[in-house]
């Protein structure tokens, strides 16, 4: 008998691979739903390659994307307009 | 939005005695959604400070993400923190603090920076919605994009494929894969229903996909 899917929810429709990777790729998923889909992987080439490529781009975003500098003085700015109102 | 030194409380008094604008209404709709908090003077501060400011960081990073713009982004930054500093009550203790920023500082852009922008309205986000939404559209955006040649995006390609997008896309990225921001706390930010939160997002992928595609094209990677 096979595992239950915890993906589905309560109205019993089973739920899809793009769905199941969408809410990994979210941060949606339970760590029991993460641990269902890496075991889904091993059975399913496409969501293996296409989690792979999803969670890279997610990578390269968070590390390509993060790089902005505030400027210094924005801090002191922002510190002494407070000092003025507080 | 050049605003100085107490711009934001300038305005704030002006928008008082008119009839009712988008931006009153925003701060009446905190006021009337969230219970609010008596908070003395030393409590105010040291909630700015312990709470608010930590954040800066982000909230300077999603200011240029969303306006593009290095003096834009730090005019936005500022605004926000000094209305939240004005509106402090409506922050209740214990809660998210980033993501009540987020919401401010995406309310100020939609408010204050997209109405001054000079940048014209490219489209209509409704027709872009409306566009993505549509079946067609998933077996229409190119899926033969491969992780090999990702690896070889070590330039601004990333980047300039998310700054690409529109910028409603863009956004549900940055809160997501870069702030970490869970559905509900996104659907808060941006005012809209999870189930939105979802479908945009689900697009918005699709959308960089194909941007990043276009560059792995132009840097000799054929379809496999």
């Amino acid at each position: 008998m096979s595992r239950p899917n915890p993906f589905n929810d309560s109205s019993g429709k089973e739920t899809t691979c793009l769905e199941m990777l969408q809410a990994i790729l979210d941060g949606d998923a339970t760590e029991e739903q993460q641990q269902y889909f890496r075991e889904h992987m091993d059975k399913c080439k496409p969501c293996y390659k296409s989690h792979e490529l999803n969670m890279q781009i997610k990578q390269l975003v968070k590390s390509k994307c993060c790089g902005s500098h505030v400027p210094p003085d924005l801090v002191e700015k922002i510190k002494s307009q407070f000092n003025s109102i507080s | 939005m050049k605003s100085g030194p107490g711009g934001a409380w300038a305005s704030f008094a002006i928008i008082k005695s008119s009839d009712p604008s988008p931006i009153l209404l925003l701060f009446l709709g905190f006021m009337e959604e969230t219970q609010r908090e008596k908070y003395t003077e030393k409590e105010k501060i040291s909630v700015f400070n312990n709470e608010f400011l930590p954040h800066i960081n982000s909230m300077y990073n999603f200011g240029y993400r969303l306006t593009l713009d290095e003096d834009d982004a730090k005019d936005l930054v500022q605004d926000t923190y000094l209305k939240s500093y004005r509106f402090i009550e409506s922050f209740q203790k214990g809660t998210n603090a980033k993501a009540w920023l987020f919401r401010i500082l995406k309310n100020s852009f939609i408010n204050d920076y997209r109405k001054k922008s000079k940048e014209p309205n490219k489209v209509d986000y409704q027709e872009v919605e409306s566009y993505y939404n549509s079946d067609d559209v998933d077996r229409q955006i190119t899926t033969d994009l491969r992780v090999e040649s990702l690896q070889d995006m070590i330039g601004d390609e990333i980047s300039n494929a998310l700054n690409s997008l529109d910028v409603d896309f863009r956004t549900v990225i940055i809160l997501c894969d870069l702030e970490g921001f869970k559905y509900d706390e996104m659907a808060k930010i941006l005012d809209i229903p999870i189930g939105t939160v979802r479908s945009r997002l689900h697009r918005a992928r699709n959308l960089l996909k194909d941007k990043l595609s276009v560059y792995a094209k132009k840097m000799g990677y054929k379809n496999p």
